[in-house]
C-alpha cells in the first residue's frame, strides 16, 4: 500500500510515464497471477509484502492481458552481459519467471526463490561455458531433456531498429544471450537496479542498521562440547595479582582514614575555646600587640531629637561649604520629632567599611597621652621682683627725628646719646677720655669729634686722615661700625670689617652682617648670614665659628666679660652661646614672631635686650657666674611696648644706659624712647 | 665613601632590616595583595611605624617580625592550597571534565579560624575587649539585604542575625545592659559583660544604602573574622549561665520573626531547668512551651525571676534588673520591636507586642504603659500611660522612672541625650540633663533643690556649689552673672532716682557709662596686655619641644571652648527667639 502512495506522487511527477507505467504494471501483474504460486521459501518479508502488493494491485485491475506480449516478453529475455545476470537475478525472482521452450508443451513453470543457486530454472543447461562456442551453431544449448534450444531468428539491424523505434519501452529491455530472449524489466527492477548501482541495500524497505534479535543459526543438534575444545587456563582459576594490590591499597587507605564511607559526623561549630584559661601562658607574638582605639562614642549632637542648641543655623550649614574639606564638620545633626521619622542613616555600610580600611591600614603606635594643665609645662621661674632693677616703663621720649631712626648710641658717660637717621649705623669711642662718635654712612666711615681738647684733635685728625685714605677704597657700602677698646696700638682704631678683611687674610664666607669685639682681648667677632666667625688681631688667625642654626643673622651683641655672645636673627630667634662650652648655642630663645633687629647687652647689669619689628623689646636677665660649672642663669623679664610700626618696622635698635638699668630704643617711628626702671 | 655604605656581606642593620613595605612584604610571602590582605585582617597584623621611613613617606610598614608570623601560619599554606584547588577545577571546567570537576568540588577544602582567635585572644577577657567592632559589624551585615552580586550570600546574613540576637537575648537576660542611645545613626548600645564595657551600633531597621564604592571583599573577610569570634564569645556566655549553645529556637517564634523572643524564652526556660540538663527533655521543653495557651499572659516572662544568682550580681546589675520590676508594656506596630523587647527585658520589664506571637494581647489589664510612635492615639486605655519610645530610653539612662507627661503621645518630646557624653568634661551642660540630675537627686530622697528657673540658680549659686551638682567653673559663671545683675540692677536704681528726680540728666548718663566702658575697655585691654606678656614670657622660657605641646593643647582648649560658646550662643538666640515669638 504504501508503494501504491509512493508511486502515485511520483506519477503525478512524471505524467508522460503514467501510461507505459500503468502498461508495465499490467504486465506484472498479468505475471504474477498467471504464476500464482508463490514462492513459499520467501527469506524476507520484503519480498512477501512486494508480493502481496502484487495481489492488492491485481485485485484493484482489471483482468486484461495479451498472451502475446507476455510471450514476447518472455522471449526477448536473453541475456547479452553475463555480468548483469547476477544482479538482475534478484530482481528477476519476483516475478514468476516463464520459461519458454522451444515447444509450448516443454514449458514449465518453475518456482522462483530469490536464491540465485536456485536458478534452475534457465532452459539451457550448457552451464557457465563461454557463449562463442555456440556461435557458429544453430542451437543454443540444451535443455534438461538434452534437446536442442534452437536459436532464434534474428532480426536484421533495421528491423530490431525500427521495433526499438516503435517500442516506447525499448530502453528497459535487454537481452539475455544465454536463453536466447529477451527481457523487459519491470519498474521495480529497474529501481532495484537503481539502488544497486548507488550501492544501497537492493530493496527499499531493508534497514540495513536495524536491531533484530539474534538468530543463532548454528544449528547445535545437542552438541554438548563447545566449538574449541582447549583447556581452561589457569589464570582463570587463580585470583588476580593487580586485583589484590589495589585491594590492599584501598585498605590501607581506609586504615589510615584517607577513605571514609559515612558521612564525617557534624562536629559542632563552636566549643569552649578558652577552656583552660588558668594554663593559657601562651605568649603572643614577639610583637606587642596595639589593639585599635576604641570608635568615639557619640554626643549629644548625634541624637534623632537633640536639643535644640546643637542644630546649626541655616548660614551656619552653608557656611560650612566654604571651609576646607578637612575642617568641615563630619556630621551635621538633625532633628526628628518621632522615632518613626528616623530614616536608615546612608553613610552606615561606608563608615563600617572606612572602620575596617583603619583597622587594617593605618599603622598602630602607642602614644601617652598627657592629660595635664598645660600652665603646668611652663617652667618655674625665679621671681621677677628679685631680679630688679630693669627697665619697665617708657620715661621720656625723644622726638626731633623725622624718619626712622636707624642707630643709636649712648656716650660712656651716659650723658648723650646719638642717634641717626638716615645713617647706617653710629658708635660712640668707648674711651670717656676720648669722646669720638664714628658714623657709618653710604660708603664712608666718619669721625666726629664731640667736644674735644687741641691736643687729641690732632690725633684724631690724624687718624681721620688714615681712615678717609682708605674708606674711598671700598667698593661696597659700610654696614656696621664699632669701636675697639683698649687696642694695642694705645688708641682708637675703627674697625671697619670690610677693611679689615681687606688687610687681614681672613676669608670670609658669606656677607657680613655684623661685627663686635671683645671687650678685653683683641678677638674681633664678625657674623654673616649663617654663622659667626672669630678672629684673633693678633695672631691674625681664625679661631672659632659660632653655628647659630638660625635663617639669618642680624646682629650680634658680647657680655662685658666676654665669654657670652647672643645672636638675633631674622626669624625671632635669640641664640645665647657659651663660648667656653660649644660652638653651638647654649640656649635658643624664640621670643619675637617677626625680625629681631639688635640685640645688646648691659655694661654693669645682669641685663640683655632684643629689638624686633614686632615693635617690642624684650628685656632678659642674664647672669653669668664666675664658677665655670654653673649655667647662664637666662629669664625674661618684661616685654616693652610702645612703638608703633611705620613701614612694617618697629624698632630698629636698642641700647642700655652705661651706667642705669635704663634702656634706649630707636623706632621706626621716628621716636626715641628711654625705659626706666 | 658615601653615607649609606655598607660593607658587602654585612647585613642591613636598623629600621632598613626592621621594618619592609608592603609590597616588600607580599613578594616575600609569594602571596598575591589580597591574600596578605586576607592574613593580615585574620592575623591582626597592622603596620608599624618606623622612626626612620627608609623607603620614604608614602610607604606603608610592616614590621619584620609581623611578617614572620604571617609567613609560619598554616592558613597561609591552606590558601596556596585552595588557590590550587580552584585552578584545578577550572581547568576540569574548561575541558569540559565534569566528572573530575564535580568530585573536585566534593573536595573543597576548608579552613576554620579557631585556632587564631585564640592566639590573638589568649584570654577571654582580651576577646571581649575587642568586641566593639565584630558586634557593630554583625548586627549591620544581619540589617543589610543580600546581594550576590557583591557576594554577600543570604545564609551569613541570616548567620550574622542569629549571632547578635544571641547576644542580645543574652545581654538582656543577664541584664548587663547599661546604656541605649537613639541616634541618627542607629541604635547604641553598651554592656557591661565581665567588666568590659561593650559598645555596639545597630543600625535602623531599614532599607540600607549600599554604596557602590566600598570593596565588600574587605568587609566580608572582617565578618567571617568576627563571626567566628562571635560565636565563640557566645558560647562561652551560654556555658556560663548554664545554657546550651547553640539555643534550640522555638520554629513558630522564628517564622514570626520573634526571634529574639524566641531566645529571651528560651534562655530563660533554661535557666528554670537549672538541675536537669538532660537535652531531650530540654527539647521537649522547648516544644511544649509553645504549645502553652496563649491566654496566659506573662506567665513565660514572669519565670524569669530567678534568685539563684543573686548575690553574683553587682549592684549596678541589680539596679538595672529592678528598673522596669513589676512593669508590662505593650508596644504598637510602629515601634522598632526588637530593640525594644531586647532593652525592655534587660532592664527587667515585661514586654508583648501588636502581631502574632505575641504572649499577650493588648486588651490585657496588667500593662502599665504602652509604646506607641503616632500623632494620635484612638483608643486609649485608662489603666495604662501611652508613651512615646523615647521614654524607656531616657529611663535607661537616667535610671530612674521619669514622669511620663513629656512622653505621652503626641507631644513634642524633650531632647534625648547622650548617656557617653561627661558634660562636666565637656563644659556644657544641656538643660535637659540638668532636670534629670535633679528628678535622680529626688530619687534618691537627697537634698533636692527646687526645679526654677534660673533666678534660682543665681541666689543658690552656694548652696549648690555645697552640693557638689554644680562645678567650679559653674559656681564661677553664676557668680559673675550675680555681679552683672547687680550692677545692672543699681544702675536701674540710678536711672530711676533720676527719673524721680525730673533731671534732664539722662542723656548724661550714657556719656559717663561710656566713659567709664572706655576706662575699663583700657584697663581690659591693659589687663589683657599683661596676660599675653606673662603668656610670652613663659614662652620663651620654654623649651620648643614643651612650647609646641603648650600650643597644641592651647589649640585644642580653645577648640572646646569655642564649640561650647557656640552652643550657648545658640541657645541664647533660641531662646530670645522664644521670648520675641510670645
Amino acid at each position: 500500500m504504501k508503494k501504491d502512495g509512493r508511486r502515485k506522487v511520483k506519477d503525478e511527477d512524471l505524467k508522460p510515464v503514467e501510461k507505459e507505467d500503468v502498461v508495465n504494471e499490467k504486465d506484472v501483474l498479468t505475471d504474477s497471477e498467471d504464476g500464482s504460486i508463490e514462492s513459499p521459501v520467501v527469506s524476507d518479508d520484503d519480498y512477501g509484502s512486494f508480493s502481496e502488493d502484487d495481489d492488492s494491485a491485481r485485485n484493484s485491475d482489471s483482468e486484461s492481458e495479451s498472451a502475446s506480449e507476455q510471450s514476447e516478453f518472455s522471449e526477448d529475455e536473453n541475456d547479452e552481459n553475463p555480468s548483469n545476470e547476477g544482479d538482475l537475478s534478484d530482481g528477476v525472482d519476483d516475478i514468476n519467471q516463464e520459461y519458454q521452450s522451444a515447444s509450448e508443451d516443454s514449458r514449465e513453470v518453475v518456482d522462483e526463490s530469490d536464491s540465485s543457486e536456485d536458478e534452475v530454472g534457465p532452459r539451457n543447461t550448457i552451464g557457465d561455458v563461454p557463449l562463442e562456442w555456440y556461435k557458429e551453431e544453430e542451437h543454443i544449448g540444451y535443455d534438461v531433456a538434452g534437446k536442442k534450444i534452437k536459436k532464434k531468428e534474428r532480426q536484421d539491424k533495421l528491423d530490431s531498429f525500427l521495433a526499438r523505434t516503435d517500442d516506447s519501452n525499448s530502453w528497459r529491455k535487454i537481452t539475455d544471450e544465454i536463453e536466447d530472449e529477451d527481457v523487459e524489466l519491470t519498474k521495480e527492477e529497474t529501481k532495484l537496479i537503481r539502488r544497486l548501482l548507488k550501492g544501497h541495500a537492493p530493496h527499499a524497505d531493508f534497514d540495513p542498521h536495524a536491531v533484530r534479535p539474534y538468530v543463532d543459526w548454528f544449528a547445535w543438534d545437542g552438541a554438548k562440547h563447545p566449538l574449541s575444545n582447549a583447556p581452561e587456563p589457569k589464570r582463570r582459576f587463580i585470583p588476580s595479582k593487580w586485583e589484590s594490590k589495589k585491594v590492599v591499597k584501598y585498605i590501607r587507605a581506609i586504615r589510615k582514614g584517607l577513605i571514609t564511607f559515612d558521612k564525617p559526623k557534624e562536629q559542632p561549630r563552636f566549643y569552649n575555646l578558652w577552656g583552660d584559661e588558668t594554663s593559657s601562658n601562651e605568649k603572643g607574638h614577639g610583637l606587642s600587640y596595639i589593639p585599635a582605639p576604641k570608635p568615639k562614642l557619640p554626643g549629644h549632637e548625634e541624637s534623632y531629637n537633640p536639643s535644640l542648641e546643637y542644630i546649626p543655623t541655616q548660614e551656619e550649614i552653608s557656611a560650612y561649604q566654604l571651609m576646607f574639606e578637612e575642617d568641615r564638620p563630619k556630621f551635621i545633626p538633625k532633628r526628628f520629632t518621632s522615632l518613626r521619622g528616623v530614616p536608615a542613616y546612608e553613610k552606615s555600610v561606608r563608615e563600617t567599611f572606612d572602620r575596617c580600611l583603619d583597622l587594617y591600614l593605618c599603622p598602630r603606635a602607642r602614644k601617652k597621652r598627657i592629660n595635664i594643665d598645660p600652665e603646668s609645662l611652663k617652667p618655674k621661674l625665679p621671681s621677677r621682683k628679685d631680679l630688679k632693677p630693669y627697665p619697665t616703663t617708657c620715661y621720656l621720649e625723644y622726638k626731633g627725628h623725622n624718619g626712622p631712626v636707624s642707630s643709636i648710641c649712648t656716650d660712656p658717660s651716659g650723658q648723650h646719646i646719638a642717634s641717626g637717621e638716615p645713617v647706617k649705623h653710629v658708635a660712640w669711642n668707648p674711651l670717656p677720655e676720648l669722646p669720638i662718635l664714628a658714623v657709618s654712612m653710604g660708603q664712608d666711615v666718619f669721625l666726629l669729634d664731640t667736644g674735644l681738647e687741641k691736643e687729641e684733635q690732632k690725633m684724631i685728625s690724624d687718624l681721620l686722615q688714615v681712615e678717609t685714605s682708605t674708606t674711598p677704597d671700598e667698593s661696597e657700602s659700610a654696614v656696621s661700625v664699632s669701636w675697639s677698646q683698649y687696642d694695642k696700638y694705645e688708641g682708637i682704631r675703627i674697625k671697619h670689617f670690610k677693611k679689615l678683611t681687606q688687610r687681614l687674610p681672613f676669608k670670609l664666607h658669606g656677607l657680613p652682617v655684623s661685627s663686635t669685639f671683645h671687650p678685653t682681648r683683641s678677638i674681633f667677632f664678625v657674623s654673616t648670614k649663617k654663622n659667626v666667625r672669630v678672629y684673633d688681631l693678633v695672631k691674625k688667625k681664625f679661631i672659632k665659628k659660632l653655628e647659630a642654626g638660625v635663617r639669618e643673622i642680624s646682629s650680634i651683641s658680647i657680655h662685658p666679660g666676654g665669654d657670652n655672645v647672643i645672636v638675633g636673627s631674622k626669624d625671632g630667634k635669640l641664640c645665647w652661646f657659651d663660648m667656653d662650652l660649644s660652638s653651638k648655642p647654649y640656649k635658643i630663645l624664640k621670643s619675637h614672631p617677626k625680625d629681631i633687629t639688635n640685640v645688646a647687652f648691659h655694661r654693669n647689669y645682669p641685663l640683655f635686650a632684643s629689638c624686633s619689628d614686632d615693635c617690642t623689646a624684650y628685656i632678659f636677665h642674664g647672669m653669668v657666674y664666675s664658677d665655670l660649672n654653673q649655667n647662664p642663669l637666662i629669664v625674661p623679664l618684661e616685654i616693652l611696648h610702645g612703638h608703633t610700626t611705620t613701614n612694617g618696622r618697629g624698632v630698629l635698635d636698642c641700647k642700655f644706659h652705661p651706667r642705669q638699668p635704663w634702656l634706649f630704643t630707636a623706632g621706626a617711628d621716628s621716636v626715641i624712647k628711654l625705659f626706666c626702671h | 665613601m658615601p653615607k649609606h655604605y655598607r660593607p658587602t656581606g654585612k647585613k642591613k642593620e636598623g629600621n632598613a632590616a626592621r621594618y619592609i613595605t608592603r609590597s616588600q612584604a607580599v613578594k616575600y610571602l609569594q602571596v598575591s595583595l589580597s591574600v596578605f590582605r586576607r592574613l593580615c585582617i585574620f592575623k591582626g597584623v597592622f603596620p608599624r611605624d618606623p622612626k626612620k621611613k627608609v623607603k620614604g613617606n608614602h610607604h606603608t610598614y610592616y614590621h619584620m617580625k609581623d611578617i614572620l608570623f604571617l609567613k609560619h601560619e598554616p592558613l597561609l599554606e591552606k590558601f596556596r592550597e585552595m588557590r590550587a584547588y580552584e585552578k584545578k577545577v577550572k581547568k576540569a571546567v574548561s575541558k569540559k571534565n565534569k566528572d573530575l570537576a564535580e568530585r573536585l568540588l566534593t573536595r573543597k577544602p576548608s579552613y576554620t579560624l579557631d585556632m587564631l582567635i585564640r592566639e590573638r585572644y589568649p584570654k577571654f577577657i582580651d576577646a571581649l575587649r575587642d568586641l566593639d567592632d565584630g558586634l557593630t559589624m554583625v548586627h549591620l551585615f544581619a540589617a543589610l539585604p543580600a546581594i550576590e552580586r557583591e557576594n554577600i550570600q543570604a545564609e551569613r546574613i541570616h548567620n550574622c542575625r542569629g549571632l547578635s540576637l544571641e547576644w542580645q537575648a543574652y545581654v538582656s537576660r543577664t541584664h548587663k545592659l547599661r546604656k541605649a542611645f537613639i541616634s541618627v545613626k542607629g541604635i547604641y548600645y553598651q554592656a557591661e559583660v565581665e567588666g568590659q564595657k561593650i559598645t555596639w551600633l545597630t543600625p535602623h531597621a531599614l532599607q540600607q544604602v549600599m554604596p557602590q564604592d566600598v570593596d565588600y571583599k574587605i568587609m566580608l573577610t572582617f565578618l567571617e573574622f568576627y563571626e567566628t569570634l562571635l560565636g565563640f564569645v557566645n558560647l562561652r556566655l551560654y556555658h556560663s549561665i548554664n545554657i546550651k549553645y547553640p539555643p534550640i529556637l522555638d520554629p513558630k517564634l522564628k517564622a514570626l520573626a520573634a526571634d529574639l523572643y524566641a531566645l529571651t524564652r528560651y534562655v530563660d526556660a533554661k535557666d528554670q531547668k537549672d538541675g536537669s540538663n538532660n537535652e531531650e527533655s530540654e527539647l521537649r521543653l522547648a516544644q511544649l512551651q509553645h504549645q502553652l495557651p496563649a491566654n496566659e499572659p506573662g506567665a513565660l516572662m514572669h519565670l524569669v525571676e530567678n534568685t539563684t544568682d543573686e548575690n553574683e550580681e553587682d549592684e549596678e546589675t541589680r539596679t538595672c534588673k529592678n528598673l522596669f520590676n513589676n512593669m508590662t508594656f505593650f508596644l504598637s506596630r510602629e515601634v522598632p520591636r526588637e530593640s525594644l523587647l531586647f532593652v525592655i527585658t534587660a532592664f527587667g520589664g515585661v514586654v508583648s507586642w501588636e502581631g502574632d506571637g505575641a504572649p499577650f494581647e493588648e486588651s490585657d489589664q496588667n500593662i502599665n504603659y504602652q509604646i506607641v510612635d503616632r500623632p494620635t492615639q484612638s483608643h486609649r486605655f485608662i489603666s495604662r500611660d501611652h508613651i512615646q519610645p523615647q521614654w524607656v530610653f531616657d529611663c535607661i539612662n537616667a535610671r530612674i522612672i521619669l514622669p511620663t507627661e513629656d512622653y505621652m503621645v503626641g507631644k513634642v518630646l524633650p531632647p534625648h541625650l547622650s548617656p557617653f557624653v561627661d558634660n562636666e568634661a565637656e563644659g556644657y551642660v544641656p538643660e535637659y540633663a540638668e532636670t534629670i540630675k535633679r528628678l535622680q537627686a529626688a530619687a534618691r530622697k537627697e537634698i533636692l533643690p527646687m526645679p526654677g528657673g534660673e533666678q534660682d540658680d543665681l541666689d543658690n549659686a552656694h548652696n549648690l556649689l555645697a552640693e557638689g551638682i554644680i562645678d567650679r567653673t559653674k559656681a564661677k559663671e553664676a557668680a559673675e552673672r550675680k555681679r552683672k545683675m547687680t550692677i545692672l540692677q543699681e544702675q536701674y536704681h540710678k536711672e530711676l532716682k533720676m527719673e524721680m528726680e525730673g533731671t534732664q540728666n539722662t542723656p548724661t548718663t550714657p556719656k559717663e557709662s561710656k566713659k567709664k566702658d572706655v576706662d575699663e575697655e583700657t584697663d581690659d585691654a591693659n589687663l589683657q596686655q599683661f596676660a599675653d606678656d606673662d603668656d610670652n614670657m613663659s614662652k620663651v622660657a620654654m623649651s620648643r619641644k614643651k612650647r609646641r605641646l603648650y600650643e597644641a593643647m592651647k589649640i585644642s582648649q580653645k577648640r572646646k571652648k569655642d564649640s561650647v560658646d557656640t552652643l550657648k550662643t545658640r541657645k541664647q538666640n533660641i531662646q530670645k527667639s522664644k521670648k520675641s515669638s510670645d
